[in-house]
């Protein structure tokens, strides 16, 4: 309790330091003894507790912005993240979200106005290949992927995670049997590919081969249902952002993207077919088809009628309604080629 | 905190026993429903058939982005203590999402009191259940995360007396702010506030309501207020009103004296100096004049407190099985429904068409029950709807409300359709319309507090999917009430007619439901209309 009145000896500068020592030795781990080792992780766990408190303030008092100025610069001056980082799985339960949340923090503090956050990543840019590997394991998926979204904040570190291998790795991450490590992935995986508008859009044209084809077959034809939703509704994102107009005009030229939007046009579930609507009306309005999905369309043509004639979502939606009316529209005057 | 140091096995070691597929559970039977999920009580084969409670959530009912059902989960595994309800895992099974946490075989204080207890606990039970709950909310407010739903239903317990707080389906973080887009910079104490409604209506916490305001931690301890006083008299306040009443009651600050007769009844119950004292200092209008839940921890009279097995001698003994009580619970909430309206209707008919703002609620420590504020006149009524008590120190009180602006604004705000002379600055507003003018009222001062109109909208949808849900709710009642009178063969003749009555007094309420929510759909569109006019 007296604490709480003792004015804090400690500068936030003093504070990253000591949590730095105290990291670099748990980084060992070794020679020293068990009880001393439980102490000094104790001290640690307090340490990392206080800087948070410097971010964030604490119930009775706002952050102080020279603070967090001062405790940014110290903490990426030297190799603090890092550490911290690796040294996560030796940090009990309650550390870890309180470094989770400190991370999370410091992607957003600016030191004269620069994010310094940002500079000290490109330099250590493999640190999300550690983040990444995260989704593996049980026990840190839910930290790692955390940290992962705010770091992909910064332009430039989103940049290096579509273009590197681990963008293939998602397809994966997002269908693991835990649900909550399968949901944080598709979080990361929506944010990757939503977030900086102008690198998804190069990101798309230039992988565009392999990534759809491992979109449509894992995602788009898995067994999961809720892959199916989530991927066909983060289709839909995707193809209507006019920054993607070049990969969209592409994507509706494809029979066999046609062919696959259809079935899920018959799911048996409302919501993915509300949403695989959203995707198939791209490729009715598209004026300039190509045969084969003309083709595929006028002999589907009575199918796809009978299918929009009772097709209702479940609040009324006028500009639903608008689409259909003019899908149908498009579909019924089609000639065949 | 104490916990923190039993954390302290090697994390990489904890290898979770409960395996992620179905066929490992047998489901054994349903103990609980909600408007998207049902929980049931199953067996986990592997694990000697350990007996597992599992939440079946139907995502075909929920938004594509899933946030709500990820943050849950996440909460749920994240958030470790003694009073909180961890999941043991969660997975997908179909267009279902299954979490398996611990059963607690004394099910919900709600289910518990409404089966044995309907005039409420003792105040030693109370004191000792509270306080589990308040060491829950201290550590999750420690955590930055709001429970957002604190209620008796969402209070657990086990055969062995520990309580749990359960249910993070609304809950929220104040580190993870749900505008990712927004501003880059967040912080733990007031200015962080969330806006969004979230919550069951009749504990919601007046700031929550007008949640253009914003609220933050504080709003948890208003519920935690709520919830004492739903422990003592076995129901929460205003909860005679279907709850979408209750909640457009609070939100047009509009207030019919006989609602409250009701209550009188409560008097007659004594309560100890110190328990309306902590409940009085959780209901205080002022969001940061409340204590905190570590302040409140130390109030007197959780001294009053006792350890799990007083609660297994005096609440859990000779109770039915949580099977058996969902079961008869069904049953009984199709008749209290009934009930209440007609009740409502009598009211209607006969009685006081008398509605007169009020800017919020008064917890009045004298009842033991929450009064309603009167913003202009500075008036203070009592339950028994007679007696006129001038407040003295409203003043403050006056500002915080948002109603007060409200007022000011009502004369100015060109939404409100109403042509009813109200000059809006006396509290005294008769409004003898018909129901449409009730809910263009709704809209009106929905609009009134924040005088920005999307925040009209959102408060507006809020309480149209209010609407629209107890009207799903009530559906589901008759339909299940036609189930049961064909399933059920041994049933007397008087009680089958009297069945039927109730049946067509649902659907009569359902059609009535059914008109004011086409009428506030009306609203809506005439005020989208407005909006994109101006």
């Amino acid at each position: 309790m007296k604490a709480l009145f003792k004015p804090k000896p400690r500068t936030p500068a003093d504070l990253v330091r000591q949590t730095r020592d105290l990291l670099i030795l748990a980084d060992r781990g070794t020679d020293t003894k068990e009880s001393k080792r439980e102490e000094k992780m104790m001290e640690l766990s307090k340490l990392i507790r206080d800087l948070k408190s410097v971010l964030y303030g604490d119930s009775e008092s706002e952050p102080i912005p020279e603070a967090c100025t001062q405790l940014t610069q110290e903490f990426f001056r030297e190799n603090t993240l890092r550490l911290l980082i690796t040294c996560l799985p030796k940090l009990n339960l309650e550390t870890r979200k309180d470094a989770t949340q400190v991370v999370a923090n410091l992607q957003r503090q600016q030191v004269q106005s620069r994010l310094i956050a940002c500079d000290y990543l490109e330099k250590n840019i493999d640190l999300m290949d550690t983040l990444i590997a995260g989704y593996d394991n049980t026990d840190l998926a839910l930290h790692y992927g955390a940290m992962l979204r705010e770091c992909i904040r910064h332009q430039s570190v989103a940049r290096y995670v579509l273009e590197s291998e681990h963008m293939k790795k998602f397809f994966d991450f997002i269908q693991l049997p835990n649900f909550d490590i399968a949901s944080d992935a598709a979080a990361t995986f929506k944010e990757l590919l939503t977030r900086h508008k102008s690198t998804v859009a190069e990101f798309l044209s230039k992988n565009y081969d392999w990534f759809f084809a491992e979109y449509n077959s894992k995602l788009l034809e898995s067994t999961n249902y809720i892959t199916r939703r989530q991927a066909v509704k983060l289709l839909g994102d995707i193809l209507l952002d006019r920054s993607n107009s070049a990969v969209m005009t592409r994507y509706v030229s494809s029979r066999d993207n046609l062919r696959i939007l259809m079935n899920l046009l018959r799911e048996s579930s409302k919501s993915i077919q509300i949403e695989a609507f959203h995707v198939f009306k791209l490729f009715a309005a598209n004026q300039n088809k190509p045969p084969d999905i003309v083709s595929i369309l006028v002999t589907n043509r009575s199918k796809l009628l009978r299918l929009f004639a009772d097709f209702k979502t479940e609040k009324e939606d006028e500009q639903f309604e608008a689409d259909k009316a003019l899908v149908v529209k498009e579909i019924a005057a089609l000639e065949p080629k | 905190m104490a916990h923190d140091q039993k954390k302290e096995e090697d994390p990489r070691k904890v290898n979770n026993p409960f395996p992620l597929d179905s066929n490992c559970y047998n489901i054994l039977d349903e103990i609980g429903k909600g408007a998207s999920a049902i929980v049931y009580k199953a067996i986990c084969l592997p694990i000697n058939s350990t007996v597992v409670a599992i939440k079946a959530i139907d995502l075909e009912k929920l938004r594509a982005d899933f946030d709500n059902v990820r943050r849950e989960a996440k909460t749920m595994t994240l958030l470790s203590h003694p009073n909180i309800l961890q999941a043991h895992c969660s997975f997908t099974v179909d267009s279902r999402l299954w979490v398996v946490m611990p059963f607690m075989s004394g099910g919900s204080l709600q289910s518990i009191i409404s089966s044995s207890y309907p005039d409420g606990l003792s105040e030693s039970c109370i004191a000792t259940v509270l306080k589990e709950i308040l060491s829950a909310l201290s550590y999750l407010h420690g955590q930055g995360h709001l429970h957002r739903d604190i209620k008796a239903g969402n209070i657990l317990i086990d055969s062995t007396g520990s309580v749990k707080l359960a249910d993070f389906g609304v809950s929220a973080s104040i580190y993870e702010s749900n505008s990712s887009y927004g501003s880059w910079s967040s912080s733990f104490s007031s200015s962080m506030m969330l806006t969004d409604v979230a919550g069951t209506p009749y504990w919601m916490a007046p700031e929550v309501i007008h949640s253009h305001t914003g609220y933050s931690l504080k709003a948890d301890i208003w519920s935690f207020g709520i919830t004492a006083l739903e422990l003592a008299h076995g129901r929460p306040p205003l909860s005679h009103l279907p709850p979408s009443k209750s909640l457009i009651m609070k939100i047009t600050k509009r207030f019919r004296f006989s609602d409250y007769e009701k209550t009188n009844d409560m008097k007659s119950k004594k309560f100890t100096k110190s328990f309306k004292d902590m409940v009085g200092l959780c209901l205080d209008q002022d969001p940061s004049k409340r204590p905190s839940a570590e302040k409140l921890l130390k109030h007197s009279f959780f001294k009053y407190s006792k350890g799990p097995e007083f609660l297994v001698k005096n609440l859990l003994h000779g109770l039915p099985s949580v099977e058996q009580r969902f079961k008869s619970m069904k049953i009984r909430m199709s008749l209290l429904l009934n009930k209440t309206d007609e009740e409502d209707e009598d009211e209607s008919i006969g009685g006081t068409p008398k509605l007169r703002r009020i800017s919020g609620w008064n917890f009045n420590e004298e009842v033991f029950e929450l009064d309603p504020v009167f913003p202009s006149d500075r008036k203070q009524v009592t339950f028994g709807g007679e007696a006129f008590i001038k407040d003295k120190e409203k003043g403050s009180n006056e500002s915080l409300n948002s109603s007060s602006s409200g007022q000011v604004l009502s004369e100015t705000d060109h939404i409100s359709v109403q042509e009813s002379g109200s000059d809006g600055q006396d509290g005294n507003t008769v409004c003898n319309h018909n129901e449409t003018c009730e809910s263009v009222d709704v809209v009106g001062s929905g609009g009134a507090g924040g005088g920005n109109s999307t925040g009209d909208n959102g408060l507006v949808l809020q309480t149209l999917k209010f609407l629209k849900k107890s009207v799903d709710d009530q559906k589901q009642l008759v339909n299940h009430m036609i189930g049961l009178i064909q399933g059920e063969d041994s049933a007397n003749q008087t009680s089958e007619e009297q069945l039927r009555k109730e049946i067509e007094n649902l659907k009569v309420q359902l059609e009535n439901e059914k008109k004011k929510n086409s009428a506030l759909e009306l609203e809506l569109e005439f005020l989208k209309l407005k909006l994109s006019n101006e």
